[in-house]
């Protein structure tokens, strides 16, 4: 008998824990957490909204009726800015369900294969935020000192500009693209990931079963990669949930200002800016992109806000 | 002891110090001094500016033509007579002449205002500007003129006032607050149009949009590349689909209201088989990569600047197999790029005249000078050379007939559009139009009643135009303001303050003999003196006088070459 079981052993209210459970322990939090964010419906609203947005992505091609670049000019009833026409409603024309654009496309097809650059756009640009913004803050976190006055000193000054006017500044630099807006919002974003991972990796490391590699001899490096930054990472990914709606946002504001994606690649910022002079004489052609990227945001916000609920302990209830 | 020895550093630090701030004074002293004292009359060699005859009948001399610019002087010969000297033969002086920042106001009006009249012009013009007339940042009432040399007015007060969006333009004239506006956003024609109480004006204004090569950069070095392109787009699709009404596809490089702009054969037709036998001759059987460069900025020649680049990359793809990527440039960037012949790929690019002739398009681009086709083509470069020397539109014909044809063989660009702009008013206001080149000529109307409101995009900036650039103030200007031509109606130059200008036979010396009778707003007469006082302020840069709303006085240095002792750059 070893001491611990020796131990709860003498306290008869206390099970005592199956050994192969306890090493099953790290898995359960995830678990637990996932049996948690199926328990509450806005985290499930914004799943099934996230979903329906990646599988419009993916099946663009079979849902889009027509070429996203292709033009109708000259066919007979395509006119520029045309309404939407659908033929079960009673409508004659050729069919465009959302309308047809300054360049006579179909509206719809282009607002489908939107979906194709803004998503992977979101996801690329917080993918490499959090690894960016994990490594400076675990480090800064971990190491203390200098290297923490240093990193984090730099992660101030960049956080000192407001985020989209420094994107644009960075756009304005590198040229206009999907590629650089992409590096822009991702090189504003670096410091807020930075800092919330520095401020878990300083809590974590002081927990116990840190102390106790530390004291079994295992290095700095590796207590940091083994221990720490994996116990770390639960706020980064809730703020990385919630930071793919706001990367979607940027992007369609540099889009909307001209500074993202290079037309007739169609993007729906862009797809906005093309069409802001006609708010009034062609709504359709801003309802629809704004609500493209109005259900996209919001299906992060509420898939973030039910795994921020879901990992959050202190909402045990 | 110590003492000293402080005293003696401080002292040799001073001389130091007193050494190099001498060594540097020195120099600067030495370079501007050069610049100033010597390089400026030995290179200019304008130093005498404008003096006073015996006659009391003024001259500016401008010392020789060494200056670089194209006046070597203006003398009044006599109270009622100025002659211009040129350089050099310039079949476009009266079409200059014409422009209203070369009005003339009284020397008296000019000396009394430090050559600074910016809100308190004083002219001979239909309408005339009353103390007070204008209120900043509110309006402009103007007055007509009741001793107006030629048909006074219908109306007795002209308001102008301002609104930035084309929308509340448009609500100030259906809502009665307004009987004339202008610059209507393309979108905005319907509703004119499908209102019966209003009336759409369009303007011809003379403009050309096109398509630029650089043939510096392969692939389009390739004559028979630039002609495949020529004969690749569906320029009639472009003007039908993204251009206003009263816009035209663009057969010549100049408008067609310029005399002498559409001699010879008109631009290649659209073929797309033809393009694509002509691109596999190049040795481009399937196309190549290339980029469309241009500037997101609106143009009455280019209205949708993207819109139109998007469609010209789809029909280069569809036609062509030519695989275009669109680049929308920052506009100074854009410019600078082109200006310096290092663009390479295509690039949207157009022009709106400066003033109403021909050599104002040709001579611009095609003249040697423009780089943004790449290299001059030589034999285009010398035809138009010929026609610059030639006064006579008449015998100018032949020569801008060849002109055309040799830009149509070489093809440095696709002249696409010729884009029209317009203007709306209320149904009520009679003879409405907007003239194609200058500003609404409010004093041939009838709004029906006592007073015309005219809303325009913007406040101007001044009321002196000799030294602004903007429509705004220039319209406001034209109210007020004569020259010894002006614009008719059809845009072409006519006598307004002269009875007329007549060259001699080399073109050189141009003898206007001015109208009398005729009196300023502030009951003083005009003379010639009046004209060489005008045109000394703004093209003497030693002219005491000299002085305007920003000193530069752009007009006259880009149009006539250069100011008269203008400082060094």
């Amino acid at each position: 008998m070893t001491l611990g079981e020796a131990e709860m052993s003498l306290r008869p209210d206390v099970a005592v824990p199956d050994p192969e459970s306890l090493l099953e322990q790290p898995g359960s939090v995830w678990r637990i957490a996932l049996r948690r964010f199926f328990q509450r419906k806005v985290g499930i609203a914004g799943l099934i909204l996230v979903c329906f947005m990646i599988l419009v992505a993916i099946f663009a091609p079979l849902i889009a009726p027509y070429d996203p670049y292709q033009n109708f000019i000259g066919q007979e009833g395509a006119e520029r800015w045309a309404p939407p026409c659908i033929n079960a409603f009673g409508c004659e024309g050729p069919q465009h369900i959302f309308g047809l654009d300054g360049n006579v496309r179909d509206f719809f097809s282009r607002v489908v294969y939107a979906a194709r650059v803004s998503l992977p756009l979101g996801f690329t640009t917080v993918l490499i935020t959090i690894v960016i913004g994990t490594v400076i803050g675990a480090i800064a976190g971990y190491a203390g000192g200098w290297s923490d006055n240093v990193l984090m000193r730099i992660m101030d000054v960049v956080l000192g500009f407001p985020s989209l006017i420094l994107a644009i500044a960075i756009v304005f630099v590198l040229g206009p693209g999907l590629r650089n807006t992409l590096l822009a919002i991702a090189i504003v974003t670096i410091p807020q990931y930075a800092r919330v991972m520095r401020a878990s990796v300083l809590s974590v490391k002081e927990v116990d079963y840190v102390w106790a590699s530390r004291a079994l001899g295992a290095s700095p490096w590796k207590v940091l990669v083994t221990r720490v930054v994996p116990n770390a990472l639960t706020p980064l990914v809730v703020l990385g949930t919630l930071g793919i709606a706001t990367v979607i946002l940027e992007a369609a504001a540099l889009g909307f200002l001209g500074l993202g994606a290079v037309p007739p690649t169609p993007e729906w910022g862009s797809m906005l800016a093309a069409e802001r002079d006609r708010i009034f004489t062609a709504p359709h052609l801003m309802i629809f992109p704004g609500l493209a990227i109005m259900i996209t945001v919001l299906g992060f916000n509420l898939m973030g806000d039910g795994l921020r609920d879901a990992l959050d302990p202190t909402l045990n209830k | 002891m110590k003492r000293m020895r402080w005293l003696a550093l401080v002292a040799v630090i001073a001389l130091v110090a007193a050494a190099c701030a001498g060594t540097e004074g020195g120099d600067t002293t030495t370079t501007a001094g050069e610049e100033a004292t010597t390089m400026a009359p030995e290179e200019t060699t304008t130093s005498v500016a404008t003096t006073e005859a015996p006659s009391e009948l003024l001259v500016l001399d401008s010392g020789g033509c060494d200056y670089g610019g194209k006046i070597a002087s203006i003398e009044a010969t006599s109270p009622t007579e100025v002659v211009f000297t040129l350089c050099s033969t310039d079949p476009a002086f009266l079409a200059k002449l014409a422009f209203i920042p070369f009005a003339v106001q009284p020397s008296e009006h000019l000396e009394a205002t430090g050559g600074s009249p910016l809100e308190n012009p004083v002219g001979t013009g239909p309408f005339m500007l009353p103390e007070g007339g204008w209120a900043r940042g509110t309006e402009i009432v103007y007055e007509a003129n009741p001793d107006y040399w030629g048909e006074a007015p219908a109306f007795n007060t002209l308001v102008f006032r301002w609104r930035e969006d084309s929308t509340a333009r448009i609500t100030e004239l259906t809502s009665g607050n307004a009987d004339y506006i202008t610059n209507l956003a393309a979108s905005d024609y319907a509703t004119i149009e499908g209102d019966a109480n209003l009336q759409l004006l369009v303007d011809e204004n003379p403009n050309v949009f096109y398509l630029g090569f650089n043939n510096r950069f392969e692939p389009f070095n390739n004559e028979q590349v630039r002609q495949a392109v020529a004969m690749g787009i569906d320029r009639q699709r472009i003007i039908d689909t993204f251009y206003p009404e009263g816009s035209a596809v663009a057969d010549f490089f100049t408008p067609c209201i310029i005399e002498n702009a559409c001699e010879g054969e008109p631009w290649y037709e659209f073929d797309p088989e033809g393009a694509r036998a002509l691109l596999a001759e190049a040795g481009y059987p399937d196309g190549f990569d290339t980029t469309i460069k241009l500037r997101d900025v609106f143009r009455v020649y280019l209205p949708e600047p993207t819109v139109v680049a998007e469609d010209i990359r789809a029909q280069l793809a569809e036609n062509l197999g030519i695989n275009a990527t669109i680049e929308v440039m920052e506009s100074g960037a854009f410019l600078e790029e082109n200006a310096t012949g290092e663009q390479q790929g295509l690039h949207l690019l157009g022009w709106g005249a400066d003033y109403p002739h021909v050599t104002n398009f040709l001579d611009f681009h095609f003249g040697g000078v423009n780089v943004q086709f790449g290299d001059p083509f030589e034999d285009i470069v010398e035809t138009l050379a010929e026609g610059s020397q030639t006064v006579d539109p008449a015998a100018a014909q032949p020569i801008y007939e060849e002109a055309n044809n040799l830009i149509r063989q070489h093809v440095p660009m696709v002249p696409i559009a010729w884009g029209a702009a317009a203007d709306a008013a209320l149904g009520t206001v009679e003879n409405a139009l907007t003239p194609p080149v200058g500003a609404p000529q409010f004093a041939t109307m009838n709004p029906g009643d006592d007073d015309l409101v005219f809303v325009q995009n913007a406040e101007p900036i001044s009321l002196f135009c000799a030294d602004e650039t903007d429509g705004e103030s220039l319209s406001a200007c034209e109210q007020v303001l004569e020259g010894l031509y002006g614009y008719d109606l059809e845009g072409q130059p006519v006598p307004k303050l002269a009875n007329e200008c007549t060259p001699d036979e080399a073109g050189l010396v141009w003898t206007c003999s001015l109208r009398e009778g005729v009196t300023f707003h502030d009951g003083s007469t005009f003379d010639a003196n009046d004209v060489v006082a005008s045109w000394s302020v703004g093209l003497d840069a030693a002219n005491p006088l000299h002085v305007g709303n920003t000193g530069v006085f752009e007009y006259f240095a880009y149009l006539w070459g250069s100011l008269i002792n203008a400082p060094a750059s």
